[in-house]
């Protein structure tokens, strides 16, 4: 929601009702004000606060080997080496769903491997989504049904700062008849386990109306310790197994008991931060312990990811090309062979890297098998000049566009913040796609 | 340009031209009135075809947050089904759940030119639009699913009276952009959200207290009141559950004198009956139907073969997922809305439940009399592909074909089922009404589904064949707003379809209890919810349908 000013406008202005696309938790409530090309946050946390914030600089201009270009010959150049290459990879994909649409459009004119910077995790918990399934709750169901929460791992809040109070908030005293949660018994007071690293003091205080158990347990021991719960919680007996401290075991068991007399218990994690080879088995036992208390009550996964779009890159791969990411299209056909089109695998055989990130200035990944190009973040400091770099606007700063929220089901229509100076990942990749005969 | 669509066989039942051989003058997209020939008009030579307007199918799952799910599950067949090369190849494929680009193409070599998604959450209408917009060469519209959202239950409970939930139903209805308004299992999904496991039409579910009689009833005089053209689309109570023919008949009885469609009414047709306790009801409920004329329905057809369930209705889904196909399923709550079940089934023409669910799906359509009141579906792709949709047409209109593969299906279940004693084939008219006519006239849409002047130019052509699959599989020519789209069966053109929808006005107070629910109970702001009309297909923004109040 935009007051004061039109957008065009020199006063500063305060924009309220922001929505952020970052981290992938889909905070829709910021406020920044805006000055003429100058943004400054006012209500965001620290990481949206860091990726909103602009100055009044003007935007870079387009290069071709590190020398300034019109957009019209950057874009030709990069046809140009895209029609050259035979084996081109795509990276970073960190842009809105129609910048995505496009880049999927060039992938399929040119042919090349599509990954997205942030799938590491959403590809840990697809081993057990698209192998076995799961039960799973969107945002707004956790915020009101929720009565027993376990995060497994690190402390959610480093990576999505507003999770506890968006997921798990407090019915204060006297509040209106909508107040979040609805459905909880005791909705001050939900039980909380964190089964890994300790909480932070900002999380605890968030979280300090509600009955918090911390069962700390290193890093490389999260996969056993969700394991031995969803064992606990199947009556299984788990004694001497685990290596586990004996003081976590039985800390593990009460949980255990919490979970089966839950009405709604909520099990998430974040699969980005746990090691590669645990993520999946973190998904894949606390989608067990969902599975076993379903016979009799009700429980859901909460997964947590989503940065930069992920999500979407995601769905659009799978409505466009009936696969997930990790795929390379081209000449008609998909091929989704995740081992191959990783980016880092796929990066081995390419002679191309398209690297596209809007959303931050994220580099993009080692390469000198052949020409780079990047469509950009105007800030992206390269270790090698790119053979073509397209400054592009950010989602939900310079343009509108839409985004996809972490649950997978919410998709957020993100609005420009002030007038765009440099085209959008949507123009970029349409610009390029014209010289292969299909523009926009 | 004008095109002159001359000497085919042209079956327009809802203008009563049945089997007449004329000509047919298309201009800017529409159907003009004949006039004589002009200079350079461009002539298609329809002779020996049989000239129908564009198919629409008002139920098939095509787009959202439960089809990409199935798509998820279904590699495998997506690996078997890929896009035939050419021009026109989209790099997708699949046959249980197509891709987007395949849906597109597949329907329209087919000869339809609307698809209706009959079941978006409203939380996931954004992802449902943005899917359909990628859906090239058919027009879209999604109905809404109401009848286990939070919002409405509370506003039901607290007896808040019926201008407040059609203020309700209104904003839903133009936040999301939907053009009518589906119920599944109603207050069922609800229900399993607090652990309910079963939830009949006059049991009282929990939290709410609400009865599913008392959600319907309300939702009915809700879209009655607002005028929006298609009835409540029910996906009722027991899904799938054998005895659930009580319940079908109960809720025939309970619509009150208010239109209702009854959707799927294949897997709400079951008895008890015989020793493995799984009977056809298809005979009760083709006579309520047929005495019952404000009641339509659609038969949700099950082909045998491998294909995913993709369902609102968690409650069924979970009661199903044992049975999975192979065994791997997904569920989801969502978002105060409603929830979503996702299971592979393969359908068997050698177990003895699935057969007779074939057999009760074509007693259904052979028996329930009036064509104007039987849509034409699978229920894709919880009963099979609509791509099947040829040979279920040949099913229907062609009797020793359907006695043959009778013949062929799990013995027991032929002796549970009448079709053999039931000559009825389908003629041309009848395909027409069910597939064309009669969809249109439910959805209120007034220039489709015929060939009079003023309605859309999307006409097909299809070649006079004796096997009616093949007939109906692979058209000579298709044309969409003018444009031919299909020329054999082949694809050779794409063009943008649009999306309807209905908006219907609510009080503005509506906005003000709605903005501080989603801030509160929801944590999203209303503003982002709603749609707007610039999101829908990249600007283009909606078709609004004509309410009827």
């Amino acid at each position: 929601m935009i007051s004061g000013e039109s957008i065009t406008g020199g006063a500063a202005r305060t924009v309220r009702d922001v929505v952020c696309g970052f981290c992938g938790l889909g905070c829709d409530d910021l406020e920044v004000t805006v000055a003429g090309r100058a943004i400054t946050p006012r209500t965001a946390c620290p990481e949206a606060a860091r990726l909103l914030a602009r100055s009044e600089a003007p935007p870079p201009v387009p290069r071709i080997k590190g020398a300034p270009a019109t957009f019209e010959e950057a874009a030709a150049a990069a046809a140009g080496h895209l029609k050259a290459a035979h084996s081109a990879a795509f990276s970073g994909l960190g842009a809105d769903l129609e910048g995505l649409r496009r880049l999927y459009d060039l992938a399929m004119a040119s042919g090349a491997s599509l990954d997205h910077a942030a799938s590491s995790g959403l590809f840990a918990n697809l081993e057990r989504l698209a192998r076995k399934g799961w039960i799973a709750a969107t945002l707004a169901e956790v915020r009101n049904r929720c009565d027993v929460m376990v995060v497994f791992g690190d402390d959610p809040a480093s990576a999505f700062n507003r999770f506890f109070s968006r997921a798990v908030p407090v019915r204060g005293k006297g509040a209106e008849g909508d107040a979040a949660p609805l459905f909880v018994t005791a909705p001050g007071r939900r039980q909380i386990a964190i089964v890994g690293g300790s909480l932070s003091e900002p999380s605890r205080r968030v979280l300090a109306t509600h009955a918090v158990t911390e069962i700390i347990v290193a890093e490389h021991e999260v996969a056993t310790a969700a394991s031995v719960l969803s064992a606990l919680v199947a009556g299984r007996a788990v004694d001497g197994l685990s290596g586990l401290p004996e003081a976590t075991v039985t800390a593990l068991a009460a949980l255990a008991e919490q979970l089966k007399a839950a009405r709604y218990a909520v099990f998430t994690w974040n699969a980005a931060s746990l090691p590669a080879e645990d993520a999946p088995v973190v998904a894949g036992a606390a989608s067990e312990a969902v599975d076993l208390l379903s016979v009799t009550t009700r429980a859901a996964v909460f997964p947590l990811g989503g940065r930069d779009n992920v999500t979407g890159a995601h769905q659009l791969a799978l409505w466009r090309f009936g696969y997930p990411l990790r795929t390379a299209v081209g000449a008609g056909t998909a091929r989704h062979v995740p081992e191959l089109y990783s980016t880092t695998a796929a990066l081995y055989d390419a002679d191309l890297l398209l690297h596209a990130s809007a959303f931050r200035p994220d580099a993009p990944p080692d390469f000198d098998r052949g020409p780079v190009i990047a469509i950009a973040h105007p800030d992206t400091v390269f270790a090698r000049e790119p053979e073509v770099f397209i400054p592009v606007g950010t989602p939900g700063v310079d343009h509108g566009g839409h985004v996809f929220r972490m649950d997978s089901v919410v998709c957020l229509p993100l609005q420009a913040l002030r007038p765009a100076e440099l085209p959008s990942v949507a123009e970029a990749a349409a610009a390029i796609l014209v010289s292969f005969g299909r523009g926009a | 340009m004008r095109t002159r669509i001359t000497g085919g066989r042209v079956f327009d039942p809802a203008n009563n031209v049945i089997d007449q051989v004329r000509d047919l003058l298309l201009e800017d997209g529409r159907i003009i009135a004949d006039a004589p020939p002009v200079q350079g008009e461009q002539v298609v030579d329809a002779s020996g075809t049989i000239v129908l307007a564009g198919g629409i199918d008002l139920h098939s799952h095509i787009a959202g947050g439960k089809v990409n799910l199935g798509r998820l599950l279904m590699n495998e067949d997506r690996a078997l089904y890929p896009e035939p090369f050419g021009d026109f190849c989209g790099c997708g494929g699949g046959r249980a759940v197509p891709t987007t680009h395949a849906t597109g193409c597949r329907y329209s070599q087919m000869g339809y030119t609307a698809v209706f998604e009959p079941a978006v959450v409203g939380a996931n209408a954004r992802h449902a639009h943005l899917e359909m917009a990628d859906i090239p060469n058919i027009d879209t519209g999604g109905f809404l699913v109401l009848g286990n959202d939070d919002f409405l239950l509370r506003l039901i409970a607290q007896s808040e009276g019926q201008q407040a939930i059609n203020d309700y139903v209104a904003w839903m209805l133009k936040a999301t952009q939907c053009c009518a308004i589906k119920i599944v299992n109603p207050g069922g999904i609800n229900a399993f959200k607090f652990n309910g496991r079963a939830l009949d039409l006059d049991e009282t579910g929990p939290f709410y207290g609400l009865t599913p009689r008392r959600i319907l009833n309300t939702l009915q005089r809700a879209v009655s009141e607002l005028g929006v053209p298609h009835p409540i689309h029910l996906h009722g109570c027991n899904l799938g559950v054998p005895g659930n023919v009580k319940t079908t008949l109960a809720t025939i009885g309970a619509s009150e004198g208010f239109p209702l469609h009854l959707t799927h009414i294949q897997f709400h047709s079951y008895g008890t009956e015989g020793d493995r306790h799984f009977s056809s009801g298809s005979a009760e409920i083709a006579e309520a139907v047929n005495a019952n004329p404000h009641i339509s329905v659609d038969v949700g057809q099950i082909m045998f073969g491998q294909t995913v369930t993709a369902s609102a209705d968690l409650m069924s889904q979970y009661r199903n997922h044992g049975i999975a196909d192979p065994k791997k399923w997904i569920g989801m709550d969502i978002e105060m809305d409603a929830a979503c079940g996702v299971v592979p089934f393969n359908y068997r023409d050698t177990s003895f439940v699935n057969a007779l669910q074939w057999a009760i799906g074509l007693e259904l359509f052979l028996l329930i009399e009036d064509p104007w009141r039987v849509y034409l579906t699978t229920d894709h792709p919880n009963g099979g592909p609509f791509t099947s949709y040829p040979h279920l047409i040949r099913l229907l209109m062609d009797k020793p074909f359907r006695d043959a593969h009778l013949g062929r299906i799990h013995k027991a279940a032929r002796a549970h089922t009448r079709l053999a004693e039931i000559s009825r084939e389908y003629t041309l008219e009848e395909i027409a009404v069910v597939t064309r006519a009669a969809p249109a006239r439910t959805l209120g849409l007034k220039d489709r589904g015929h060939l009079g002047p003023g309605a859309r130019a999307d006409v097909v052509l299809y070649e006079e064949q004796a096997d009616r699959e093949a007939m109906f599989a692979a058209p000579r020519f298709v044309l969409k707003d003018g444009e031919v789209v299909v020329v054999n069966g082949e694809v050779v053109a794409l063009t943008k379809g649009r999306t309807y929808a209905v908006h219907p006005p609510s009080d503005p107070l509506m906005d003000k209890r709605l903005e501080r629910w989603f801030d509160e109970a929801v944590g999203l702001k209303a503003s982002h919810y709603q749609i707007a009309d610039r999101e829908i297909r990249d600007g283009q923004g909606p078709e609004i349908v004509e309410l009827t109040p």
